[in-house]
């Protein structure tokens, strides 16, 4: 019940993005066109699952992105399929437009808080726990990342997309931060969440 | 546009990529994912059996430390310590191996335990099955619950983290004790190890039939737990039983037993 009520979810976003991406440039939604998202991604791994696919919107002048993505891990890559939601602040500082088709974001700065479902992964201490008897919680972590994103205006003119763009990151989240905090057994790249995924813009 | 060929084989490239990596790289996937290699998989067993080739002799010494939590680099500074005492047979961690429950937390205390020239075994801790920690530990240690015996005494491991089970009755496992602690002329004594002791998170409704289980038959020679941090022997049963708690780890000590005739012989040692 819980896992089709996921599948669901990821039906709706993958949905979004579509939508996103055919129909709004020529069609006009009229007054709730500002609801639709400015992006759809797809990203590999980063922590947020196997594959997670995301939709958002872009403030201030193209500096900051707020998405949500909703990630799966398949039982092929770990003992227990995993699904998640994270929500997710990007800053992105530079801007450098290299030619017509192209434009590099070199540093892009992230946060986001990732939120695992399942009862195992509960975010509020369960009531048969004594108060404060576990300071952390499984089912939501926050994390920051940094990043580098390359937009183009590949199959620009083939579809209603303006854009898309392949990106890469690097982050950590506070559970691993804690663990390597005075620990120069751990090596630092233990901790790292690498990946890489493509947005597609409206 | 069409795509040109360049184009075909760097999409290929990310696509080998994306099936070559696994959750032990650093393209991580959840911090929640468990894809073991399988150096990491069955540890308690596969140390048993090392543990069984091993050559016989009259004195077993067993070192054991536990509550490593997040105090890897202390647990570095045991296990080197540990390699430099010969007469040890083998280590026991008395649990809390992962601080979290997280499978990396988990990666990281047996890649340092595993640096042991002697087998090693762990036992199950509260903080060990906190989100998915307990198919963690069953898919790097096994069954929470387990035991083997080695020179006529019988090494018996009991998960006693009653509260991460919502006191359900069922944990700690006393029909399962009872019947490993049952008399047999495979064993003459018993060394009984879990993580967390009678008090708070472990099932008062069982506290009594525990005592009474361990003292039952009159074959437990030392009772070994942790989770209380410090070093302490105590008796809390009439017929004498001593049971040991093992220093946390951050206390730079470790609790060594020697085990000779039946008697018992605790040391705490530096490292």
């Amino acid at each position: 019940m819980l896992k089709k009520f996921h599948f669901n979810f990821l039906i709706i976003f993958l949905l979004l993005g579509t939508t996103s991406n055919v129909s709004l440039a020529q069609t006009d939604l009229g007054k709730w066109d500002w609801l639709l998202p400015g992006y759809a991604k797809l990203q590999f791994a980063g922590g947020i699952g196997f594959i997670s696919g995301g939709v958002g919107y872009t403030f201030v002048n193209h500096r900051i992105d707020a998405s949500v993505f909703y990630g799966f891990v398949p039982k092929a890559f770990s003992v227990d399929e995993l699904h998640s939601i994270s929500v997710q602040f990007t800053a992105k500082l530079i801007r450098v437009s290299l030619s017509e088709n192209y434009q590099l974001l070199p540093l892009n700065f992230g946060w986001y808080l990732h939120h695992t479902f399942g009862d195992e992964y509960w975010v509020k201490l369960p009531p048969h726990y004594p108060p404060e008897y576990y300071w952390w919680s499984p089912g939501r972590n926050a994390g920051v990342f940094v990043g580098g994103e390359l937009k183009t205006k590949w199959l620009a003119s083939k579809t209603p997309a303006s854009g898309i763009a392949l990106y890469v990151r690097a982050g950590t989240r506070g559970l691993y931060l804690a663990s390597k905090f005075g620990n120069n057994s751990i090596p630092l790249s233990d901790i790292i969440e690498l990946g890489f995924g493509i947005a597609f813009y409206r | 546009m069409i795509w040109s060929m360049k184009t075909v084989l760097k999409i290929g490239f990310f696509l080998g990529l994306m099936l070559m990596v696994s959750c032990e790289t650093n393209f991580d996937y959840s911090p929640y994912c468990i894809n073991f290699n399988d150096n990491d998989k069955d540890v308690n067993l596969k140390n048993i059996g090392r543990i069984i080739d091993h050559p016989a002799h009259d004195t077993i010494q067993i070192a054991f430390t536990g509550d490593t939590h997040n105090f890897f680099d202390e647990l570095e500074l045991f296990v080197e310590k540990v390699n430099t005492m010969d007469a040890v047979d083998f280590v026991i961690h008395v649990g809390d191996i992962a601080d979290f429950g997280l499978p990396q937390q988990y990666l990281w205390g047996n890649s340092l335990l595993s640096q042991l020239k002697v087998p090693y075994l762990v036992t199950i801790g509260n903080h060990d099955l906190v989100g998915n920690g307990m198919e963690a530990y069953m898919e790097m240690f096994g069954s929470l619950n387990f035991s083997f015996i080695y020179q006529g005494i019988k090494f018996v491991f009991l998960n006693t983290n009653s509260l991460e089970f919502q006191y359900n009755g069922m944990v700690p496992d006393l029909l399962w004790l009872e019947q490993q602690l049952l008399p047999s002329n495979e064993f003459d004594s018993v060394v009984f190890v879990f993580h967390l002791p009678p008090g708070m998170g472990f099932d008062p409704n069982l506290e009594e039939g525990f005592y009474q289980t361990i003292s039952k038959n009159n074959n437990v020679i030392v009772a070994v737990h942790g989770h209380l941090h410090h070093f302490e022997m105590y008796y809390p049963t009439i017929d004498s039983i001593p049971y040991v708690n093992v220093y946390g780890v951050e206390y730079g000590m470790m609790t060594t037993i020697k085990i000779f005739n039946k008697q018992i012989y605790v040391e705490e040692i530096p490292f």
